[in-house]
This record gives C-alpha cells, structure tokens and sequence, in this order.
C-alpha cells in the first residue's frame, strides 16, 4: 500500500463569489461555506482569514485542519465524519499546503487557547505560518453543547474538504510517494512511532474513523490513515500540549521516520493508544502497547503524549514496558519545571527507559504584544482583559507550542 | 584578600546538640570550628572574617535576620562570599544552608552551600551553587576541600562545574534546537541503539525514598500532633490557604476544642470533591478519635495546633520545605509523633 500526496501551495488567500483555486490564490465563497457549515445546532457562523505577519490573535482557537480531498465530495477524505467509515490511506490526496480551517470561540471544558500570527509568539505555532480560515460561531438557543461540538467538527471537516476539492484540476506543486511501513526485516533498525491520544470523555475526546478511540485499545494504524483523516482531534485541553487534527494530518514523527526510511532506519509502523483516566487502564494499554510493538517487529518506539501530567504516567507506563520487551523507547516530554525552570521537569518519569526529547517549559514566561484585531472571543479567558491587549503567558497557553508530536524547535537545557 | 563569613549550625558550632537547637543567630569573629580548617585551605588568597551560627530549629525560618547579621559584619572592604555548611545529609542544617546560601545571593553577595545530594534542604538553594560533601561528618575533611576549592572558583569568577561537585539545581533554560523534537527523537533513537544507554535531553528527576522514622516508644505518654495536606481551614479560610499549588502552610489552634463542627470548618483543597469532607470535617482532620485516644490513654496529649497546606499540584520543592519545617517545630514543641492524612 501507498499514498502518494499532491501539494499545492496556497500563497494568497480571499474571500469572493465562488471558491476556487487558480496559481497559488484560495478564494473561498462565504455563501458556500456558510451552506456547508449550516446546522440545527448553530444560530450562524462568520468566516475570517488571517495570515502569517498581520498584527492578529486568535483566541478561544479549538480545532485545526489541513484542506484534503481524495476526489469529489471529499472522495473518502476524513472517514467517518465526511467520507463513510471504511480504511484509507492509499491512492491519492490532494494537499492545500500553508493554510487551515480554524475554529474558534467558547466550549465547555475547552482551556483558553491562542495564536499570534505575529510577535514572538507566531514561530511557536504551527498555525502562526499558515493562512487560517477562522470559523467564529454563535450557538442555537436550545442547542446542547455536545450538538454545537459536533456540528463544528462536521462543518469544518467538510469545508477543509471543499476547499481542498478547488485543487483537484490543479497541477500540484509537489508530489509525494509514501509507501507503507514493511513488516519484512532489513539490515536497519526498525524504529516506529507509539502516539497517545487524550481520550477523557466530551471535550476532551479523539476520534478514530468517526468514533471515539476513548475504550479502545492500542492499534497499528498505516502512517497514511494519518494523511486521510481516520484520526481528528475532539480533545481541547492543554493548549500547547495537545494535537488537532492539522498536527495528526502531518504528524513530525511520522514524517521525520518516512524521510529517514530506507536510509538509516527502516520505519517499523505506527501505533496509536488512547490515554485513559484510571491508573488500572493506563497499565493494560500500556502493556498492550509494547506487546503490539513486539509483534511488528519494533527495534525502537518513539512515543509521543498529548496533555499534561497524567499523560505523563500514560509516558512512563509504556516506555517501561517496552524497555521490559526488550524495545527502545524514547520519550517526547514537555516539561513543567517552573517560572524559573528550577521545578522538577516531569510529573512521572520512566523507571528503565530514560531516553527523553524535551519539548520546552510549560512555565516559561512570554511576552505578546498589542495587536490590531482578534477573533474567537472579546476577552482572553486567562486573564479577563481584552483579547487584543498585550499580555504575558506562560507558553502552556499557546496552540501547539510544545508539540508532544515533535513539531517545534522548542527545548529547555541545563544552564 | 577575599571576606568570607561561614554559617555553620549550633552543632558545628560547639555550642550544643539537639538541647541548643533552638538556640537565636549568633555573630563569632574569625572562623568557628570547621571554619577553621576551611580558613587554613582558604588562606593566603582570602580569609574567614566572621561566623554565624544559629539552632538547627530555627535557622530556616529566620534567614534574614541571619542575613542582616552578615551584613553587619565590620570589615574592609566588605563581606564579598557567604559559604554555608558542609551540612551533610542533616535536614534541618541543609536547609538553612541552602536558604542562607539563596538569601545572600539574591542579596547580591557570592554565596555557596555545602551537603550531600540527598539533602532534602538541596531544593531549597535554587540556582545558588551548591557543591556535594559526605554524606556523615566522618567525610568532614574531603567536603572540606572541595568546598574550598568551589569558594577560590567563585572568587576568581571561573564557573562551577559537576566536575568541581556542584549539585542541584540548574535552571531549565529555553532555547531553540537546531532540529524538530521529531528530528531529535529519532536521532536519540538511533544513538541508544548504537549502545549508548544514558543520552537523554531531560535528566531524571530525583524522587526522595524516606527512611520512616523509628517507631515511638510508649504512645501512652507521647505528645501526638495532627498534620494534614487536605486544606481544612476555618470556614472563613483566614488565612487564604491556596487551594492548589500551595505556596505556604498554616497552624491553627485545637487544643480548647473536642471536635470541628460542619459549617465552622472547610476543606479548601481544589484536588476532589470536598462534600463529603465539609459534612464532616474529622474525616479530614480526626481530632474526635484523637480526644477518644487521649481519653483511652492510648495518647499521652494532642499537640495543641494542627498544620495544614494543600496538597493539590504543590511542587515538590515547597512539599519538602513543609514536611522540613514541620519536623522541625514539631521536634521543638516536644511532640513525639505525628498522623498526617493525606487526601
């Protein structure tokens, strides 16, 4: 099995009268996407872009996905939710590379969220270099917010598709072949990738193929289910810790092995693992976990969490066990160690399996600037002042920027 | 000619064991019992111009009075290093050591702090250079020497390295990597398949194994105290305790007491569902089967305060500093044990 993937590069972005895709420039109808959107659940919606470099903030941001389509009416793009709940990742997926569709505005549970698309924030997001299509939304008066939650996920996977469809005549900037992982044993290492997902119930959930991954147990998944969309994010705690959907679409650890595959290493495959509240069902998935890697061959695991510090335990849990198999593990760990970066770093940590990868401090401090114009929300939740005033965070609250997925260059270092 | 001031405690001081250690802070010219072999490494280059020294009992929470008496010390040129210990594996001293230590540097003096790494008072010193001694004071003239040698580097403004024996914390600076973390993840992949079995970015952080005290003698004539992380204040919580990442701890008086009664007592903790403890604050705090037990005679008293903190996201360092602190006054006030619930 393959996948190969159409990159088209998105340059320019507007708004106009029908959505289309012409030399680089998305312009996007906001009578079509709003048609797209319309639900019982929603009293409207109101579209926005903003680009990399504007003086722009959105907060309350909770979803992000990255434009893919397989063909017309989305082709089987995002199983379970826009295509119907059959296997993908083979064949071919049209990319609009350099922008996403964003949502943002108030959930229950939902952790104040932000991105700065310019200042020292914007490098921090993956969402602070893309042109972001800003979904802001006001609730039906009855609706439940289990109903607004679902209807955004619908709305805004089916427009990602929609606009990703405009590209489909388009000849792609770059083309990409991914095989698949081989189960065949060469004379490289076999490294592959474990990925935590946060399954803790409503609002902080994940789906895999349209349902909730959250009383399953761990899985090999191809690396291309990833490209199609069988993974979308639900889960909108820990702003800087957590993975949307746009992070699984091009997950850094699975692209970083399919780069090196054949070179230095042979990619051995992906598992993906739900994170569990009970301590009894963070050591069976985890235990579980390791054995699935055994059985595919695993030389090495790179594990990846999402949340933070009983995702820790869910961390340490598995690469013990691996390192029990006999499996190398390598934990992606933010740390939490404090204002000044003095605290202990990590919650739990690994007994036998010590590799670690730091993804930055939780704790440290950031100065944002003023900006002209925010969307998402009036107020930043944190601090109860206007979301355009100029504030000091501490990096836990900006979108991503400490992706457990190895996105970002962020590290913390004894100093 | 560098002015140094050593801080030792009651001990080292000659002055008394555990009779003295409530003993207030005191200023002695020149060097005072180890400070004098550390006077002898020291010299010709700097000299020891004064010592202070202070109970075991006391000293952490009276650090600055500590640090005003330093400052008072009349020299010339002024007082340019405070060097604290060697402390060793003693708690309490480690503790003043390390918050002394601290103290004077945020004071702008050059400081540094001597104890052995399981110090539970080593947190406490937060970035202030700390360099190892033995873990007893048998190891007296080898922390000796590396303690001299750690005060002639900070002297001379060279840097204190692991391989000097300093210990503790290093602040967790952020940066920028070269590379992705993904990037990097494999890389350390690939290097602890190669062999190399201790490459790793974060160091492991150091858990406490505590050595449970030595089981009390006779209970029936003990002194027992009531200690609990569970947040129960006053209903009015007086003294806003933090109801997470506590920061400090609080004492409250029981002895004119026999039970806490629902609606004047409050569970403040923001860790669980405090309903159940609010319907019954002994649940929390068991003052009732505390005054049963007295009354039995299984007790010999009730210490006549309770301490309470949060234990709800409170760093590590701030825990240890509590428990230190709580030994501490417990020790002084003559309770022989404690019960400390935990939620």
């Amino acid at each position: 099995m393959a996948l190969t993937r159409l990159i088209h590069h998105v340059r320019r972005v507007g708004l106009g009268q029908r959505t289309t895709f012409t030399d680089g420039e998305l312009t996007v109808s906001t009578d079509e996407a709003q048609g797209i959107l319309a639900d019982a659940a929603l009293a409207g919606v109101r579209l926005s872009w903003l680009s990399p470099g504007e003086s722009a903030r959105i907060v309350k941001v909770l979803d992000a996905v990255e434009p893919r389509t397989k063909g017309p009416g989305g082709g089987g793009i995002f199983p379970g939710f826009v295509g119907p709940a059959r296997p993908q990742g083979d064949g071919e997926t049209h990319v609009l590379r350099g922008t996403a569709v964003v949502t943002a505005g108030f959930l229950p549970r939902a952790q104040e969220a932000l991105v700065d698309l310019s200042g020292p924030a914007a490098a921090l997001s993956p969402l602070g270099a893309t042109h972001n299509l800003v979904i802001e939304f006001t609730p039906a008066p009855d609706a439940s917010w289990e109903k607004v939650d679902a209807a955004l996920r619908t709305g805004s996977l089916r427009l990602a598709a929609w606009l990703a469809e405009a590209a489909l005549d388009a000849e792609p900037d770059e083309i990409e072949e991914l095989p698949s992982p081989s189960p065949v044993r060469r004379d490289r290492p076999r490294v592959g990738a474990i990925t935590n997902l946060q399954t803790q119930g409503l609002f902080k959930d994940v789906f895999l193929y349209g349902r909730s991954f959250g009383s399953s147990l761990p899985t090999l998944l191809d690396p291309g289910e990833l490209d199609d969309g069988a993974v979308v994010s639900g889960q909108f705690g820990h702003p800087a810790l957590k993975n949307p959907t746009f992070m699984h679409q091009n997950h850094p650890v699975v692209n970083e092995l399919r780069r090196r595959h054949g070179r230095d290493l042979d990619f051995a495959g992906l598992v993906i693992c739900p994170e569990p509240v009970n301590q009894a069902d963070k050591e069976l998935v985890s235990a579980f976990a390791a054995r699935v890697c055994a059985a595919a061959g695993f030389d090495a695991a790179l594990v990846t969490k999402e949340g933070g510090g009983n995702a820790d335990a869910d961390m340490a849990l598995k690469m013990d066990a691996l390192a029990e198999l006999g499996i190398e593990a390598v934990g992606l760990y933010a740390e939490m160690a404090g204002t000044d970066g003095t605290g202990p770093s990590i919650v739990v940590a690994p007994e036998k399996a010590t590799a670690m990868v730091s993804t930055g401090n939780y704790d440290h401090r950031l100065q944002l600037p003023a900006v002209d114009k925010a969307l998402g929300g009036d107020e930043f939740a944190l601090l109860h002042i206007p979301a355009t005033e100029a504030f000091e965070v501490p990096t836990a609250v900006v979108y991503c920027a400490l992706s457990p997925l190895g996105w970002g260059r962020v590290t913390a270092r004894a100093g | 000619m560098a002015n140094i001031v050593h801080y030792i405690n009651q001990f080292f001081a000659g002055v008394g064991g555990e009779d003295s250690a409530g003993a207030g802070p005191t200023l002695v010219a020149g060097p005072v019992g180890p400070g004098r072999r550390l006077a002898e490494l020291l010299a010709p280059e700097h000299q020891i111009v004064a010592t202070v020294w202070c109970g075991d009992d006391i000293a952490s929470g009276v650090v600055p009075a500590i640090i005003d008496l330093i400052r008072s010390v009349d020299t010339d040129g002024g007082v340019d290093l405070v060097a604290a210990g060697p402390a060793f594996t003693s708690g309490r001293y480690g503790l003043a050591c390390a918050r002394v230590a601290a103290a004077a540097h945020d004071a702008g003096l050059r400081a540094v702090a001597s104890m052995h790494e399981d110090n539970p008072g080593l947190d406490e010193a937060g970035t202030t250079p700390v360099v190892a001694s033995g873990e007893v004071a048998r190891r007296m003239a080898p922390s000796l020497d590396r303690l001299a040698n750690a005060i002639g580097l900070l002297l001379r403004d060279e840097p204190l390295t692991a391989a000097d024996g300093r210990i503790g914390k290093l602040a967790r600076l952020t940066v920028m990597a070269d590379a992705t973390a993904a990037e990097r993840a494999v890389d350390l992949a690939l290097v602890r398949l190669g062999g190399d079995h201790t490459a790793t970015e974060i160091p492991l952080p150091r858990f406490d194994q505590v050595t449970p005290a030595a089981p009390v003698e006779d209970l029936r004539t003990a002194m027992v105290a009531l200690v609990t992380e569970g947040g129960l204040v006053p209903d009015e919580n007086p003294g806003s305790l933090e109801s997470a990442r506590a920061t400090r701890w609080l004492r409250y008086p029981i002895a004119e007491i026999d039970g806490l009664q629902a609606g004047e007592w409050r569970s403040i903790h923001g860790g669980f569902s405090t309903a159940y403890a609010n319907e019954d604050p002994h649940r929390i705090l068991p003052l009732d089967v505390g005054r049963q037990l007295v009354a039995e005679g299984a007790f010999g008293s009730l210490f006549g305060e309770y301490f309470v903190t949060t234990g709800n996201g409170t760093s590590v360092a701030n825990a240890r500093r509590f428990g230190i602190e709580w030994a501490a006054d417990l020790r002084h006030s003559g309770a022989r044990a404690a019960i400390l619930t935990a939620t």
